[in-house]
């Protein structure tokens, strides 16, 4: 059987690359069907869940229920609470990041299940269990994103 | 015409339920959201709940359109596959139609007996056109440098069936006039309307031969299957629509060494799904075809790679009305790609679900004109690379 | 189908960028791509003027664009030869878009060239050939003498070949 191996009649040197750049300029997404209430509801300072027919809340709504139905927006108050957290020291290209971040799964007690984001707290102490609330920025810097909440803080 | 044998599969497969979204340029939907909509509506129609899949198919492109990676991942709960098996398959626009032709074979292989099969696309997100991401489909070192746009090869290859052929551009208009026609009734479509080929003639040469109104838009949309296994489907409806034959085919990248007149990717493809269903004259024996129409020329060019009209015939058969939806070999009764719009991914699937509607006679103003019990859909895919097709019997 | 609402939210062009909740993401993709050792050969030949073919040692046939593999014989393919650098006009576009779907000041003009290669029959589905541009005036593009005349490259002076497709200028009319 022949042997292909290039290692064989081409040497390294003699490849020729070429560099090329991504696809695109840049992807818009669209919030959805829930995701544009939702997105109402930051600008305007509050939170919303979906309840779907077996009486869960998901947070933050996803419009389609795990049976399939589309979920009802509900309200969500809080309190809220830390189920999860790591502590992060990197950004995303692998510098070192100035002061460390606390980034967790927070679920209020109105609803089953929580959602992702910043606590400001210190590193050291960050518990378990604690009970936060979400901190909104200034109502003109809302965009209608996730970021409209700059944080949770220790409540 | 009798019961065909399928010598490769103990048990029959079936299409049981069909949805699909409108198709839109853009939607408000996020890509899990169309999905959902499309498969849920495929559910209903069936009568069956998410309980009763046991597998789901998903068919959309990676990340390059709407900017999600991991793309069946992140369908897999629009698409109800969570805690279910899962596979995710993608040819180029050639999925529409291998989605289905996936779903079979997991049902034919006996591993489920009830498959949700979805194709979405969500093309929108990409700035600044998505026709710029198609870029990235051509080689990198010997095609790229030229800076070719996608629409450069459909021009080459229509110039060369004009030419070898001897089509006119006003023949070939007749396609996207018939398509678009066609799709005033389909509910679903984005740029249905009553054109004439004039209206194509004098609308916007982007690659010569290629004018605006020859070419698809770009789409957002969702279509989905329900396809099952002959026990469930005839627990479920009283007209299951039969899979009876599957082909598919992959060609060389190389279309500057091929001849572009004649499709060979989807002729081999074609040749394995008929040798299954057992058909041994195509343009006898289907009734109705969806073939992928992204652009006129194409629709006449797969016709041709079909077997439902002999090379170079198919424009002078189009002229004289034949593949009307009133005519002896209705095509595209659903409006095509050219009238209801065309998500690369899930465009096939909506040719089949029609299909799926008019061998059950519930395609409304679009039914064809004719007795239907044969039927043939394809769909192509990459750099006139990828052929799937699948034949439909009710 | 029953239905005549189907699923589904349309947005108007303006509506949609003034959604709010709208998120923003620019890839920071950068690829470098091998041209790896056949393709590197080629455009080396390509640097030297020549375009060069590959053969298959079982059935004899020479690709152009080269290859690694036969794609009949599954075989791996050895002998790199020069091919001559005319063809006929195979098929002939005129696009006057860009690669970004923006209107082009000066249309191009490209096609696909089948090289005069031998091993391929005359009115055979394959043969072997390049993508390129024509130096032909639009008009001329589009008539119907264009397809099958006879072509010859255009080669940019030597000091200006770097080992890319682009050493090629176009492919102009054999007058």
């Amino acid at each position: 059987m022949r042997d292909m191996s290039w290692n064989k009649h081409g040497r390294l040197h003699d490849i020729i690359t070429w560099p090329e750049r991504e696809e695109v300029d840049k992807y818009i997404y669209t919030p959805g069907l829930h995701g544009l209430e939702l997105a109402k509801a930051l600008m305007d300072g509050r939170i919303l869940g979906m309840r779907c027919s077996d009486g869960k809340v998901y947070v933050p709504p996803k419009t389609f229920c795990p049976d399939y139905s589309q979920g009802e927006l509900v309200e969500v108050k809080g309190p809220w609470r830390l189920q999860h957290y790591t502590v992060v020291y990197e950004d995303l290209y692998g510098n070192r990041l100035e002061k460390p971040i606390v980034v967790g799964v927070i679920k209020p007690d109105d609803a089953d299940l929580g959602m992702i984001h910043i606590v400001n707290v210190d590193p050291s102490a960050v518990r378990q269990g604690m009970t936060l609330r979400p901190v909104f920025r200034p109502k003109e810097q809302r965009k209608g994103t996730i970021l409209d909440i700059e944080y949770f803080e220790p409540a | 015409m009798g019961m065909v044998t399928n010598l490769f599969v103990k048990d029959r497969v079936a299409i049981v339920g069909a949805g699909i979204t409108t198709f839109m340029r853009r939607a408000l939907e996020t890509p899990r959201e169309l999905a959902w909509e499309a498969a849920r509506m495929a559910l209903d129609q069936a009568g069956l709940t998410l309980k009763d899949v046991d597998c789901v198919v998903i068919g959309s492109a990676p990340d390059t359109f709407d900017g999600v990676h991991l793309k069946g991942e992140y369908l897999a709960d629009g698409s109800g596959a969570i805690r279910k098996p899962m596979t995710r398959v993608y040819v180029g626009g050639g999925t529409g139609v291998f989605v289905p032709v996936s779903a079979w074979w997991h049902v034919a292989s006996g591993l489920c007996k009830t498959v949700l099969a979805v194709g979405e696309e969500k093309m929108s997100p990409a700035h600044p056109h998505p026709q710029y991401v198609f870029r990235y489909i051509w080689d990198p070192i010997i095609h790229r440098p030229l800076e070719p746009n996608l629409i450069w090869i459909f021009a080459m290859e229509m110039r060369r069936y004009m030419a070898k052929c001897g089509a006119k551009k006003e023949d070939i208009a007749l396609v996207s006039v018939k398509n678009k026609r066609n799709a005033l009734d389909n509910p679903a479509a984005q740029v249905a309307a009553n054109i004439t080929v004039d209206d194509v003639l004098k609308s916007e040469v982007l690659v010569w031969p290629v004018q605006e109104l020859d070419v698809s838009p770009v789409t957002d949309g969702a279509a989905a299957l329900v396809i099952t296994s002959e026990n469930v489907a005839r627990q479920v409806t009283d007209s299951p629509v039969w899979i009876e034959g599957v082909g598919f085919t992959l060609d060389n990248q190389h279309w500057e060494n091929r001849e572009l007149a004649f499709p060979r990717y989807l002729n081999y493809a074609a040749r394995m799904a008929y040798r299954m269903a057992g058909i041994e004259r195509p343009w006898k024996e289907i009734d109705v075809a969806e073939p992928y129409d992204p652009f006129d020329y194409k629709e006449l060019h797969h016709i041709e790679g079909l077997m439902l009209a002999r090379p170079c015939e198919a424009w002078k058969l189009l002229k004289e009305g034949y593949f009307n939806r009133d005519g002896e070999l209705p095509t595209s009764p659903s409006g095509g790609l050219l009238g209801v719009g065309n998500p690369i991914a899930a465009a096939g699937v909506m040719k089949v679900a029609e299909l799926f509607w008019q061998l059950r006679y519930e395609a409304g103003k679009r039914q064809v004109k004719r007795p239907v019990h044969r039927a043939v859909a394809n769909a192509w895919g990459d750099l006139m690379q990828a052929g799937t097709v699948i034949v439909l019997g009710n | 189908m029953s239905v005549t609402k189907l699923p589904g939210t349309k947005l108007g062009s303006k509506e949609m960028y003034s959604l709010p909740g709208l998120v923003e993401s620019a890839p920071q993709a950068k690829y470098d791509f091998s041209a790896g050792p056949t393709i590197s050969r080629f455009l080396q030949g390509l640097k030297e003027g020549k375009i060069l073919g590959r053969k298959c040692p079982r059935c004899g046939r020479i690709y152009v664009p080269p290859r690694d593999y036969c794609e009949y014989c599954h075989v791996a393919l050895t002998d790199w030869v020069e091919v001559p650098d005319t063809g006929t006009v195979h098929t002939a576009v005129v696009s006057y878009i860009s690669v970004r779907r923006e209107r082009l000041e000066k249309p191009e003009i490209i096609g696909v060239i089948r090289l005069d290669v031998p091993g391929y029959p005359p009115n055979g589905y394959e043969f072997a050939g390049l993508f390129h541009r024509l130096c032909v005036p639009p008009e001329e593009a589009m008539s119907d003498e264009v397809i099958g005349m006879k072509v010859r490259a255009r080669w940019k002076p030597k000091e200006q070949r770097t080992g890319s497709i682009l050493d090629i200028e176009c492919f102009e009319p054999v007058r």
